[in-house]
């Protein structure tokens, strides 16, 4: 699928004020307050922040998962407030996808299965080619030995490589992805961070990342740190651990 | 996203969550197989008292005498000459007369107090009653008025219980009756208990009572219709005993001639209650069936918005989220549905069979009403409480569908 490029004055994205609130029964739970920021297409970001500062309901609204309480989010410039359901699901199901902190996978649902979930849902790519595009993520998350395992017969840090090939599955232009390396050993997030730099360095994807460990946001081209629910500092950085030569170093 | 893959997807899903699959699918077998189960069983046992009330009765008729009742006597408006006049109909045939005793029947230390009738040979036939052992009435009986009495089945049992009844001597009152003849059971105690009495000659009975008058007379109808037939005997009598009656009201009639088909009618009229009856009770078992499948549709409701936020989270519209849950619904009600209607039915037709071992066939009569009714309000439950959650969960945010606590 060509990738569609706006002029470089658009940010891909970009977000005004932007707060959020959850309310349950007349309690209402300020969690961001005010967030402005604008990230470019092919950038590659980190978010850190201490736990409960925000990071996974701001990633939620920038993958287009949820609504912000006030604000504006512009994606490539349009305003995502007046998108219709239709049109929050096509970027859903070809540009965006999402790495959950949580996993959400299938329960009893072979991992094959779980990865060509968004397949079935995308308008262009033909499902002849499914099980190939399933099983390539598959593999580049090093599972090819469970693919017709069920999602609960797998460990933790299994379960998380599943979710990471789901999102890769469709090759979208941006992937969010909630601590993709928080239930993995050093090895296999090497691998996991070396496959996300892969598709930034050479696939040219945008790729924002939430992470508590420096390690992992070293990755990153630029680190943005969360506090209470605003920027607390937002930084280049102009040289990045490379995945790749970590492990061909740790072989 | 391709109908072949919502099908998939909801073929997946059914699998996947196979518990609370089949937990649906029991839910609707059970509310559409009750309901076509109790109605079809309602509407059997009705057929079954109709039928037996017909095949008793066909062409049956009765002229029994009314009026006030006289202090200390019977209705004595029914004469013998009556008798013979209605005999002379061309309409009808098989005419027997009958005259009550009403005495103590006794056998040894046994003493019973059954309808004793005093009749011919015709009566039998007229009731469709048959004979066990011995044999019936005959003409030379009635021309002799001999002492012998024929025991309805009730009656041997309760006199003799285990014994042979044949040859043995019964008190009626002062007379003594030698038996010869008992009668097999009718099995159906519907217009009349015709298993209890004992049966003696018309002549017989007419000598020891003394009596100047019938109790009452039955007959075939030798025509068709039968109400012709009641018409002509109403005309007779009245002619007879002196009654102008243009506007054929019954209460200046010192007597009444009446069909058992009127009163099939009357039991038809029962069976209306009846149908009322059945008609609630499947009306209960719908709701009761509906509320099951809403019960276990509801439990699900948590897992399947948090499955919604996903799928939705995922790239899926709203359309594709809605047309996988139909789809899912509407193969669970139907294969459901399907079982439930051949399981009641066959239950049903099973329970119909174990009763006719013992009460006599008992056709099986399947209510298609009560079938579309429970298919329908499958559908409509399953429909209902499949999709309004669905659509509900479709319409909230991927995240809220996912955090959802029910
Ligand atoms: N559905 C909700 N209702 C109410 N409050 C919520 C809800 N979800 C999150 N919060 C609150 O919002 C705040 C931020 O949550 P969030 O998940 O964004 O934190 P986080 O930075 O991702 O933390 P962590 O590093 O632990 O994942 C927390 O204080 C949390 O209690
Ligand atoms: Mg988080």
């Amino acid at each position: 699928m060509p990738k569609k490029k706006t002029s470089p004055t658009v940010p891909l994205i970009e977000t005004q004020s932007l707060t959020k609130s959850y309310f349950s029964e007349e309690l209402e739970t300020p969690v961001l307050h005010g967030i402005d920021l604008t990230i470019s297409e092919e950038e590659f970001v980190s978010i850190m922040g201490p736990s409960g500062s925000g990071k996974s309901t701001l990633m939620h609204i920038l993958g287009f998962l949820d609504q912000p309480t006030t604000g504006k989010y512009l994606f490539r410039g349009e305003p995502t407030r007046t998108m219709t359901d239709d049109e929050l699901a096509a970027i859903r199901a070809t540009r965006v996808s999402f790495v959950f902190q949580a996993f959400n996978l299938l329960p009893r649902t072979t991992v094959l299965d779980n990865v060509m979930l968004p397949l079935l849902y995308h308008p262009t790519i033909p499902a002849s080619e499914r099980v190939e595009r399933s099983m390539n993520a598959i593999k580049s998350v090093d599972l090819e030995d469970r693919a017709l395992y069920y999602t609960n017969q797998l460990s933790g840090g299994q379960q998380q490589r599943v979710a990471i090939a789901r999102a890769l599955v469709t090759s979208p232009d941006v992937i969010f992805a909630d601590e993709p390396t928080g239930n993995l050993d050093s090895k296999s997030g090497n691998q996991v961070m070396e496959v996300l730099q892969d598709l930034h360095d050479e696939g040219g994807r945008t790729i924002i990342l939430v992470t508590h460990e420096q390690s992992t946001a070293a990755h990153a081209k630029r680190i943005i740190h969360l506090l209470d629910g605003n920027v607390s500092s937002d930084t280049k950085q102009f040289t990045q651990i490379n995945a790749k030569k970590n492990n061909n170093l740790k072989k | 996203m391709h109908i072949n893959d919502t099908v998939q997807a909801s073929y997946k899903a059914v699998t996947a969550h196979r518990m609370r699959s089949v937990l649906t699918m029991l839910g609707i077998i059970i509310g559409v197989g009750s309901v076509v189960l109790l109605v079809s069983v309602g509407r059997s046992f009705e057929r079954y008292v109709l039928d037996q009330v017909e095949s008793f009765s066909s062409h049956l008729i009765e002229i029994y005498p009314t009026g006030f009742e006289k202090f200390g006597r019977s209705l004595d408006s029914l004469s013998f000459s009556d008798y013979e006049a209605v005999t002379q109909l061309s309409t009808v045939e098989s005419v027997a007369p009958v005259i009550f005793v009403t005495e103590k029947v006794v056998y040894g230390t046994e003493e019973i107090s059954p309808m004793v009738f005093g009749t011919t040979n015709k009566f039998f036939a007229n009731y469709s009653l048959n004979l066990e052992q011995g044999r019936l009435l005959n003409e030379s009986d009635i021309k002799g008025a001999r002492s012998v009495a024929v025991l309805g089945y009730q009656a041997a049992i309760d006199l003799f219980g285990d014994r042979d009844p044949l040859g043995e001597r019964i008190r009626v009152g002062k007379r003594f009756y030698t038996v010869v003849g008992t009668m097999e059971t009718i099995g159906s105690a519907l217009l009349q208990d015709l298993d209890t009495p004992v049966y003696v000659p018309f002549t017989t009975a007419k000598a020891q009572t003394g009596q100047k008058y019938l109790s009452y007379m039955t007959m075939k109808a030798s025509i068709d219709d039968d109400n012709l037939v009641v018409a002509d005997i109403t005309s007779l009598l009245r002619q007879r005993h002196g009654i102008e009656n243009i506007d054929n009201d019954y209460d200046k009639d010192d007597f009444r001639a009446r069909s058992a088909s009127q009163a099939t009618e009357i039991v038809g009229s029962v069976g209306l209650g009846l149908t009322i009856f059945i008609g609630l009770i499947g009306g209960i078992s719908l709701i009761v069936g509906g509320i099951g499948i809403m019960n276990i549709m509801l439990v699900s409701v948590t897992e399947r918005t948090r499955e919604i936020g996903l799928r939705k989270a995922l790239g899926a519209t709203r359309q594709d989220i809605l047309r996988q849950f139909l789809i899912e619904a509407v193969a669970l009600t139907m294969i459901g549905g399907v079982i439930g209607i051949v399981g009641g039915a066959s239950l049903g037709a099973l329970i119909a069979a174990v009763a006719s071992k013992f009460v006599g066939t008992v056709p099986f009569v399947l209510s298609i009403p009560a079938l579309l009714a429970a298919a329908l309000m499958a559908l409509a439950t399953g429909l209902i409480f499949g999709i309004f959650p669905a659509r509900k969960a479709a319409s909230l945010s991927p995240m809220e569908a996912i955090r959802w606590e029910g």
